[in-house]
């Protein structure tokens, strides 16, 4: 394995940072993200007990990072993870069995892909969102519900087919047909020799997933239909908007905390598939 | 005749993944968990709400329902958007907002293209060296940064700070050029970013391996210079992953460009679907999302065309396979 270059490090360094926060923020000496400090409204970044600064409603923006970092973090990889899950498991059978699986699979993840991401995100939120009596409000726990389910569908196309992609390069390889004249069974076959195979490119794309689903959940908090009112990063930028004139800073962080995970996460995903390539090359 | 059966079955199965998508958003419609006459109307009487039953076909099942909007839809009815003081068309606000983002989408392309092709081409010239590098991953950093936070940076420093440009709005073509345009430098360039880097990335690695091929070679041993073999004979062959990537964008961007047209107040396509999912206009948002549908199909369908153009030697591939 090839030693990993400096920015490698310092992606992986940041997400474990973020990892942190998600599990342990709870532990970090801070009160709800949510409580106000009402002598400090819009003081800037580094100011003595608020380091990243405090937005117009006297939020402290550290508080608030760490709390969305656990949002956000939990929904893209809740998200990613089951998206992933389920759209291999239909693109690896649809590519082993083929036929008419393999065309009814193929033009259902056709039919997902012909309609923007965040269009049928927020098709999905806004239909599965809906309560019964419409005036009344929406629970937070069934909103973050909400979201990771829709986001879920709307990656099942996309890995489906990379999973499905995949496979179809390694089903025609001699090891399986060996396999199977030796009469291995195909439940057998798929998770000895092909799964092992298919799973480094669907980890790279994971990366890559978790990434969208961050910017998706973000584009759909700006749009005020993530999660009310709630810690995400997103929603810190939903809320910033309105100090955007004067208290820039409040935009500045989430931003910045955004921004740096989809870079390392896109950056892993590349460096795994960097290395899936020369993996090939030799093969 | 191979090729006639071809591009029948190819525009067979576009249709059928049109159907498909506008019979799922109809069912998910139905799935909602309230009685869409009474959302559609909720000032007016039950007898005005049975006549919209019946109008629209909510009185009907999830097929019967479907078959009626897609009769109109194909009528190019596209149903009525409701609000206390009267109806107002779909198709009147899909007139307005189709051409914000067509030309939205037309800019922010001609842009990225026109950036992304000289990028490429130096960087797959000078692949592994350092102008390669700093191209790669500068383009690389930048279109992981999410299009809505550029614009919010756009605004706070060109739009507030400085001053430059409008922050908000759009300007028809008919009110003055240099008024339109500036209105779409901010937008634009906040779509065109990622864009930028994904195409530079998909023409750099077509053209490194076009590089290697024999008749490059043959190519500078006839004594062409690098310019000339460069731009006429490697460019043209490997562009045709760049033209399906971006044309298969385009439906993206008709549709998807939801954040930007609504942090700019652009009030394109994706606006529209948006709106009509804030206002609970349900039979707007189907026959919206049918219309990005339809377009990203197209698109689609022109890849499919175009890039037989540009590779004659794909053409007989497709055939065969």
């Amino acid at each position: 394995m090839r030693k990993f270059t400096k920015p490698t490090w310092l992606a992986i360094g940041w997400l474990s940072l973020m990892m942190f926060f998600a599990i342990f923020g709870w532990v970090l000496p801070f009160k709800s993200w949510n409580f106000v400090y009402e002598d400090d409204l819009e003081v800037g970044l580094f100011t003595n007990g608020h380091i990243l600064g405090t937005d117009s409603n006297g939020y402290d923006l550290l508080a608030s990072i760490v709390a969305g970092t656990r949002m956000s973090i939990f929904i893209a990889i809740a998200a990613v993870g089951l998206g992933g899950l389920i759209g291999s498991v239909l693109g690896i059978t649809a590519a082993y069995v083929r036929g008419k699986v393999d065309t009814v699979m193929v033009t259902i993840f056709n039919v997902g892909l012909s309609v923007p991401n965040l269009v049928l995100a927020l098709a999905l939120v806004s239909v599965l969102a809906t309560n019964v009596d419409i005036n009344q409000a929406v629970p937070t726990w069934r909103r973050v519900m909400v979201l990771i389910m829709s986001l879920t569908i709307v990656l099942i196309p996309i890995l489906g087919r990379i999973a499905r992609g995949a496979t179809l390069s390694w089903t025609g390889r001699e090891f399986v047909t060996a396999a199977r004249s030796m009469g291995m069974r195909d439940s057998k076959i798929i998770t000895k020799h092909i799964v092992p195979n298919v799973l480094p490119a669907l980890i790279a794309v994971a990366f890559l997933a978790v990434g969208v689903v961050i910017i998706a959940e973000a584009s759909l908090s700006i749009l005020g239909v993530g999660i009310p009112d709630g810690a995400s990063w997103g929603g810190m930028i939903a809320r910033g908007r309105n100090d955007l004139e004067y208290a820039p800073h409040v935009l500045y962080v989430p931003i910045f905390f955004l921004a740096l995970t989809v870079i390392s996460t896109n950056h892993l995903g590349d460096v795994v598939r960097a290395q899936l390539d020369s993996r090939e090359a030799k093969v | 005749m191979l090729k006639i059966s071809f591009w029948l079955k190819r525009i067979a199965q576009l249709l059928i993944v049109l159907l498909l998508v506008t019979f799922g958003v109809s069912l998910l419609l139905r799935l909602i968990p309230v009685d869409l006459a009474t959302v559609l109307l909720p000032v007016g009487t039950e007898n005005e709400r049975d006549i919209l039953r019946e109008e629209l076909g909510f009185d009907k099942g999830p097929i019967g329902y479907y078959l009626q909007w897609l009769g109109n839809f194909v009528q190019g009815d596209f149903g009525k958007i409701y609000f206390s003081g009267g109806t107002e068309e779909v198709s009147a606000h899909l007139a307005d907002a189709m051409p914000r983002s067509l030309l939205l989408m037309a800019y922010t392309q001609v842009i990225a293209i026109a950036i992304a092709v000289p990028l490429g081409v130096v960087s797959a010239y000078r692949a592994g060296r350092r102008a390669d590098k700093i191209i790669s991953n500068t383009l690389f950093t930048l279109s992981s940064v999410p299009n809505f936070a550029i614009a919010l940076l756009l605004v706070i420093f060109v739009g507030v700070k400085f001053a430059w440009l409008p922050t908000l709005g759009y300007v028809p073509l008919s009110d003055g050029v240099w008024e339109h345009l500036k209105h779409m430098i901010m937008p634009v360039i906040s779509l065109s970013l990622g864009l930028i880097a994904t195409y530079t990335r998909l023409l750099r690695a077509d053209m490194i391996a076009a590089l290697r091929e024999d008749y490059v070679t043959m190519a500078a041993s006839k004594g062409l210079s690098d310019q000339r073999i460069l731009w006429r004979h490697v460019l043209r062959p490997s562009s045709l992953t760049l033209l399906t990537s971006a044309a298969l964008s385009m439906g993206g961007l008709i549709g998807g460009a939801i954040v930007i047209e609504s942090l700019f107040a652009t009030y394109g396509v994706g606006f529209e679907v948006f709106a009509a999912i804030a206002g609970r206009q349900y039979v707007a948002l189907q026959s919206t999302v049918a219309v990005i549908a339809l377009f990203y199909v197209f698109f689609n369908l022109i890849v499919d065309i175009a890039s037989g153009f540009v590779d004659p030697r794909t053409r007989d591939r497709r055939v065969n396979a």
